[in-house]
């Protein structure tokens, strides 16, 4: 207990990442189970308010109490004065887990071939000892979705808690068919189609969506009926969110296509969530009035026109929230899922205003995947995934001390912190033995 | 603006030349700021005073000489104009990826003044990049440094004529590629590369004892040698060897960045700085002993092999080992928040407000060559200054006002929407670019295009 | 140097001379030899330079040259007499660069041991020796449309690469005589790199360029050695050295291709950076470089077109976004930019010319018109068309106006030539006289070759040319009707490597005017459908090829060899 306090001291001091359990030669830190008693904290709940000399109880993977009398019988007391407890921060699309090396496409595991693969699951894929996981994590991202891409259902998104050893541990109880909205936007500089050919093409692929929607219809309506089908995978996949089952995340960026796709949801009785909505900000008043939420970012990103002001990426999620529209944030990242909180901080400072922000990546996301009675806030009763931060995670300037995800005391270590230990002071130094 | 410029010049007779490109120098006195010098401290509700693009007085309660504007600045930071050591922003061509040694290609030939990058980069406090060859090749091409005077028509307008030259090197894995492993020469490994390194400056060698013996021989009577055949490839090495070009290598692992120092070494050449540098942190203590430092990613890993034994706490490791160290972006997105990228350094590593400031102004100033004239607030240099609304280290801070030489040539509050310079008298539909990040980062532009244009589609942009 | 030009034209007109008694000797079972070569156009408006308000005048021709001009001729009694009593007589119009009757030459093959980092000049698009009367035929169809726009003389311009070779001044006379006036023009250049090999870049084409200019000068000053003293090691001068010869001894211009601004800002600091004589040809956009040209002295020849209405006829007035009304009064702002360049260009006092390339025949009155209406005086219009082309070609001496001794290059219209009822009733180049049929309102008499269904000919072998980020690709479409089934193959660039993969035709079909086909390419282990569609018109057919992902490219072809009627 003593050795904690004194590596606190110490990382106060300098400011270097803690590893909260010195670690001796050969000596593997595991993340630990148990009752803790998080003490004498700020307490940023996001639902409750900003609490003050507050402490916060985690036991049984859960937080079972917060206020400022709590008994710290049976429980490792973490002194938490001076600092602050945030829930942990969730980002609402990325693919850790799924890549390892992007370049090396023997680690890329978040497309298939086929352009209809919603039975693709991402939560199988899920690497539980990617190093990306415990890169990110220390960073107070302690839940994120993770999605395949590629063709139009490219497969099954699974929200995955950063800590465990099988996806099955790691999961956080949410599933949801991806969907890539047929496009009318240009690919990149090098997609040179004419305009005619970019809206003959959208609409190409719009006929195909619908074929295939219908197709899923039928497939759910004769099964509903009683009727034996034969092995179908994707349509079986794909009825399920036709019959409310699971959620469809609608990739779509372009503000054309953001209308087009609030016109195809209108009247299919779906659950449904935006995501990318890199043009959501001309398009703000009528995703509102379609009352469809929105997962929007990356944040730190290029304008999607030449004619743009440069800061309408910063600003998207700070306009859309102005209008009504439910926002959450993401990433769209694998390994640098990590700088979710400065994204949110860039949302924050160009429109979106830090209480907005910091919900756009906790208790929004939750409430959007349907998940809020377990994250997004620091309340008891609900899940133990909270971070304990020298100040305003969003800042880069803070440190995160302390990780707790499902109750488990997360290692602050990672690959990248290990070679800071190593190479720090590099021995030998410069000279030659 | 431009036309401005242009009736005046018309109106003096003057016409608008080419390399006597006409380069605006302004006036202002910027006040009551909290002034961050880099190089001299803080000064709290402070007055900077601009006189002809020079910076001429720092203090408290200065008055602005009759004819200059006043800006007040309080309650908001001013820092130096942020200098971008690895970009390719203004180029309308980065790789000559066809041979594995380019020295002769100059990127001050296809320097574009109209790329809307140059804007975007100015909106996030750069008020220099330097704007370099591609990775493709072991030797690639002579880079510029530019000055982000935007709205100038003339290429010439925008280079930094009073910088030293520098080269881009490249080592590892995409010289590799491209030439070893698409073309079938030599290199296809890191030792093919090092022998690519020192054949070309051992046949520099030559050329110049060649050139050398013949000057001398051209003035005697009934000389019967021949002028050798003239290759700016290869003169622009004897250059390097002479000391009169700056390296700048792309590297990534330790093996490969250990061993251009040994090449360096015997060949007797100093002037190197080492870009990317992601396994830096392993070697920081040669890099600090032998070289002019490395500039870095503040984050990036893992997006290919050579990479993914990185860590974000390589700057501080090499800040702390010694090395000049500076941040840079490879990249027209990450350069609009260089600040933010210097203020991970904070997070990974402790550094100091000053440290990681200087990470994107003195220090990448050192490493172009430059530091005499910019990177830091001090009386006498290029006033090329950004007010911040909030700390520039702040996640939350928003560049305001950016001025090179005195000249705004970015304000948050005043600057029009719609930036382009050009516009296609025949444009139908303005062109909407989705994942447009994804092709910000250049390193490895027209390379794809040399392969093959089908490819181009399957190719990730990725460095 | 004027002394050099007109000998070189008398050679022309020699051997022009000699060919007509080759060709046809005295008979002619044909019928088609004109009877006489001496013409005289009487009493009508002779305008003889730009500015002449015009004065009615006979004006007499014989063998090529004018003989006079004047209101008391006397005619010779060969004169073949073409009254002009309603008719206005200008100077031929001369086109000062353009790619018409030119074809691509046949592409290079590469060596077995090519290495892209050193490919052999001519594989890499150097190839200053070649001359464009090589792939000039005069009796292209290009060349037809161009004469039937008032155009006499064109300094025609080599295809190819980089440094594609010299260009030459022919006539746009009679097609079975030679035409050519000057074969040495210029050497022609341009900002073109090579695909998959050095120089693959605009930037690597500006140092190649440096390259061969310096090393030229070299390979002079060898020769110069070897050839005055002994004991001198050979030089090993390459054809390249020998071609660029004359351009390092500013005896010969380059005719630099220069579209953008900064692709005239790129020629002039090359030209400045070198010294050789530089000639800018093509510019479309170079509002912001006038004052550029002027203080450099840099003869240029525009483009002869204004870009095209479409954008701005399709943007609409109601029913659109505060948003998009910024984006037309953009394109609005830079559309009516680039009708005034022109007039600016007068403005600041540069005599500009013309050049034909990329530009379309039929819109010449149009587009000369349009530069008028947005300030371009008629006379400047008129030096542009005439005088000013002469100058920058420097055959002043020859043509350009209407002058005793001249060549005898006419325009003959039915009304004052920048009048928008005005056409053209004849051309004369080079003395033969072309005479063209006025239009009444729409008459529309076009011919159907024979045993091509719709008048429309596909089968045969098309060579086609496409431009693509990756730079320009080409090869063969070979289509044939089998069991009234359209199919064939098409060759291309390969993209797995060297050389040229070949694919089957699929879904090819004609409708009117279109074809449209699909074609497979394997690359990087994918499999791509290609489709190409264009409309035919003659034996040419424009159009785009699309690639799915990644868009559509202009594509043009030419019926290189049709098939016989079946």
């Amino acid at each position: 207990m003593k050795r904690i306090l004194k590596s606190f001291c110490a990382a106060l001091l300098a400011l270097l990442p803690v590893v909260a359990v010195a670690q001796i030669d050969g000596e593997f830190v595991k993340p630990r189970n148990g009752k803790f008693l998080l003490k004498n904290a700020t307490v940023v709940t996001v639902t409750k308010g900003t609490l003050k000399n507050t402490s916060v109880l985690l036991e049984n993977g859960k937080i079972s109490q917060v206020g400022t009398t709590l008994s710290s019988e049976g429980a490792e007391v973490i002194d938490c004065t001076g600092m602050f407890i945030y829930p942990g921060i969730i980002d609402g699309g990325t693919r850790l887990g799924l890549v390892e090396v992007s370049s090396v496409p023997e680690t890329v595991d978040y497309s298939d071939v086929g352009n209809v693969t919603p039975n693709m699951q991402a939560l199988t894929t899920v690497n539980p000892n990617s190093e990306a996981i415990g890169v990110t994590r220390v960073s107070g991202v302690t839940t994120v979705l993770t999605v395949p891409t590629g063709g139009l259902f490219p497969g099954t998104a699974a929200l995955i808690n950063l800590n465990g050893y099988t996806p099955d541990q790691m999961y956080g109880g949410f599933k949801a068919v991806a969907m890539t909205f047929p496009s009318s936007g240009r690919r990149g500089r090098f997609d040179r189609r004419s305009d005619e050919d970019i809206k003959k093409d959208g609409e190409k692929a719009m006929k195909e969506a619908n074929d295939i929607w219908e197709n899923a219809k039928s497939y759910l309506e004769l099964k509903k009926s009683g009727a034996e089908l034969t092995y179908y995978p994707e349509m079986d996949q794909l009825s399920k969110v036709i019959a409310g089952e699971l959620s469809l995340l609608i990739e779509v960026n372009s503000a054309s296509d953001i209308l087009n796709a609030i016109k195809w949801v209108e009247g299919k009785n779906i659950k449904v969530i935006f995501t990318g909505v890199a043009e959501g900000w001309r398009v703000a008043e009528q995703i509102a009035k379609a009352k469809i939420p929105v997962v929007t970012g990356p944040i730190q990103d290029l304008p999607t026109r030449g004619s743009d002001r440069y800061d309408t990426p910063y600003a998207n999620a700070g306009m859309l929230a102005k209008a009504g529209v439910k926002v959450a944030l993401r990433t769209d990242e694998e390994e640098n899922v990590r700088n979710l909180p400065f994204h949110a901080a860039f949302a924050a400072a160009y429109g979106l205003g830090k209480e907005e922000a910091l919900k756009a990546v906790t208790i929004n996301p939750a409430e959007i995947f349907g998940v809020a009675d377990q994250y997004g806030s620091v309340e008891a009763g609900k899940r133990a995934n909270l971070i304990v931060s020298t100040g305003d995670p969003f800042e880069t300037r803070s440190q995160i001390h302390h990780v707790f995800i499902d109750g488990y005391r997360i290692p602050m270590s990672n690959r990248h912190i290990r070679l800071y230990q190593e190479f720090l002071e590099r021995s030998p130094g410069l000279k030659t033995n | 603006m431009k036309k401005h410029i242009y009736l005046l010049a018309a109106f003096f007779g003057l016409g608008v030349g080419m390399s006597q490109a006409q380069v605006q120098k302004g006036s202002v006195l910027i006040k009551n700021a909290t002034v961050l010098t880099v190089t001299k401290g803080n000064l709290e509700s402070s007055d900077v005073l601009v006189e002809n693009g020079v910076i001429t007085q720092i203090g408290k309660n200065l008055t602005a000489p009759a004819g200059i504007t006043a800006i007040d600045a309080t309650g908001k930071y001013v820092m130096p104009g942020i200098i971008d050591a690895h970009s390719h922003v203004g180029l309308d061509v980065v790789n000559e990826a066809s041979a594995p040694i380019t020295a002769e290609i100059r990127m001050k030939d296809v320097v574009n003044p109209q790329d809307l990058g140059i804007y975007r980069a100015l909106a996030g406090g750069v008020t220099i990049s330097h704007a370099m060859h591609g990775s493709a090749n072991v030797v690639g091409g002579q880079n510029a440094t530019l000055k982000h005077r935007w709205g100038s028509e003339d290429p010439a307008a925008i280079i930094m004529q009073d910088a030293p030259r520098t080269i881009k090197f490249a080592l590892g894995e995409n010289p590799t590629r491209v030439h070893g492993r698409g073309n079938g020469i030599q290199p296809r490994s890191r030792m093919g590369v090092e022998a690519v390194i020192r054949n070309g400056f051992n046949e520099a060698i030559q050329y110049k004892k060649g050139w050398e013996k013949y000057n001398l021989a051209k003035a005697q009577k009934g000389n019967i040698l021949t002028p050798p055949a003239y290759s700016e490839r290869l003169q622009t090495l004897v250059d390097i060897l002479d000391g009169k070009i700056i390296i700048h290598c792309h590297s990534y692992r330790a093996d490969e960045i250990y061993m251009l120092i040994n090449v360096i070494k015997d060949f007797n050449i100093k002037k190197v700085v080492f870009q990317h540098t992601n396994e830096g942190f392993k070697v920081a203590p040669e890099i600090a002993e032998y070289t002019m430092g490395a500039s870095v990613f503040a984050d990036w890993w893992a997006y290919k092999m050579e990479v993914y034994y990185s860590t974000a706490y390589n700057a501080a490791i090499l800040q702390k080992n010694g090395a000049i160290t500076s941040i840079n972006s490879d990249s027209a997105e990450l350069i609009r928040h260089l600040y933010h990228e210097a203020g991970k350094t904070q997070r990974y590593g402790g550094l100091t407000d000053e440290e990681a400031l200087a990470m994107i102004t003195i220090n990448p100033a050192k490493q172009l060559g430059i530091e005499d004239k910019v990177g830091s607030i001090e009386v006498g240099k290029q006033a090329d200054l950004v007010i911040f609304e909030g700390h520039p280290l702040s996640s939350y801070a928003v560049p305001q006002m950016t001025f090179v030489d005195g000249v705004k040539y970015f304000d948050r509050k005043a600057d029009k929407e719609d930036q382009r310079q050009f516009v296609a008298a025949t444009e139908m539909v303005e062109p909407i670019f989705l994942r447009a990040n994804e092709e910000a980062h250049r390193c490895m532009q027209d390379v794809d295009k040399y392969f093959e244009a089908f490819q181009g589609a399957f190719m990730n942009g990725k460095q | 140097m004027n002394k050099q030009f007109l000998k070189a034209g008398m050679l022309g007109l020699l051997v022009a001379g000699w060919l007509n008694q080759a060709a046809w000797a005295q008979s002619d079972p044909t019928g088609k030899r004109r009877v006489t070569s001496t013409y005289a156009i009487t009493n009508a408006t002779v305008v003889k330079a730009p500015g002449d308000p015009g004065s009615k005048a006979t004006i007499l021709i014989k063998d090529g040259i004018i003989l006079g001009v004047g209101a008391s001729l006397t005619l010779p009694k060969e004169a073949k007499v073409i009254p002009g009593d309603s008719l206005y007589v200008y100077p031929g119009f001369i086109d000062g660069a353009g790619t018409m009757g030119i074809s691509k030459p046949k592409e290079v093959e590469r060596p077995k041991d090519f290495v892209s980092s050193t490919p052999p000049d001519e594989v890499a698009g150097i190839t200053p020796w070649r001359m464009a009367t090589d792939t000039y035929s005069g009796a292209s169809t290009q060349v037809d449309d161009w004469r039937k726009a008032g155009f006499t003389l064109s300094q025609v311009v080599p295809d190819g690469g980089m440094l594609p070779g010299k260009t030459a001044l022919v006539f746009l006379g009679e097609p079975k005589t030679t035409n050519i006036l000057k074969v040495n023009a210029a050497a022609a250049a341009n900002f073109r790199s090579s695909r998959g090999m050095y120089p693959a870049t605009l930037a690597g084409v500006m140092a190649k360029f440096r390259d061969i200019y310096q090393n030229t000068a070299l390979v002079i000053e060898h020769e110069r050695m070897f050839a005055t003293s002994a004991g001198i090691k050979r030089p090993q001068t390459s054809p390249t050295h020998t071609a660029f010869m004359p351009v390092v001894q500013k005896q010969l211009p380059v005719l630099f291709a220069a579209g953008s601004e900064l692709e005239i800002r790129r020629a002039i600091a090359l030209q400045k950076e070198l010294g050789f004589k530089l000639i800018l040809m093509g510019l479309e956009n170079y509002e912001s470089v006038i004052g550029v040209i002027k203080s450099s002295n840099t003869p240029v020849l525009i483009k002869l077109q204004v870009p095209d209405d479409k954008s701005i006829k399709s943007q609409k007035a109601e029913g659109v976004t505060e948003a998009t009304k910024a984006q037309y009064s953009r394109v609005k702002e830079s559309y009516d930019n680039a009708l005034k360049q022109a007039a600016q260009l007068e403005k600041a006092g540069i005599p500009f010319g013309f050049s034909t390339a990329d530009a379309k025949a039929a819109d010449v009155q149009k587009t000369l018109n349009t530069m008028i209406s947005n300030g371009l005086s008629e006379k400047a219009a008129l030096a542009a068309l005439t005088t000013n082309p002469a100058a920058i070609l420097g055959i002043s001496s020859m043509a350009g106006t209407l002058e005793k001794g001249k060549l005898a290059n006419l325009v003959v219209t039915t009304d004052t030539l920048f009048k928008e009822e005005s056409q053209i009733k004849y051309v004369i180049s080079d003395g033969y006289v072309f005479d063209y049929e006025i239009k009444k309102k729409s008459v529309k008499t076009e011919a159907k070759p024979e045993g091509a269904p719709n008048g429309v000919q596909v089968e045969g072998v098309w060579e086609y040319s496409s431009e693509t980020p990756a730079g320009s690709s080409g090869g063969e479409i070979t289509l044939k009707r089998e069991n009234g089934v359209l199919g064939g193959s098409i060759t291309f660039d390969d993209p797995s490597g060297a050389g040229k993969a070949t694919a089957p035709i699929k879904n090819a079909s004609l409708s009117g005017k279109t074809l449209s086909f699909e074609f497979d390419v394997a690359a990087g282990g994918m499999s791509l459908t290609v489709a190409i569609s264009g409309e035919i018109n003659g034996k040419i057919m424009e159009g785009s090829l699309s690639v799915p992902q990644m868009g559509s490219f202009p594509v043009k072809a030419t019926l290189s060899s049709p098939s016989q009627a079946n």
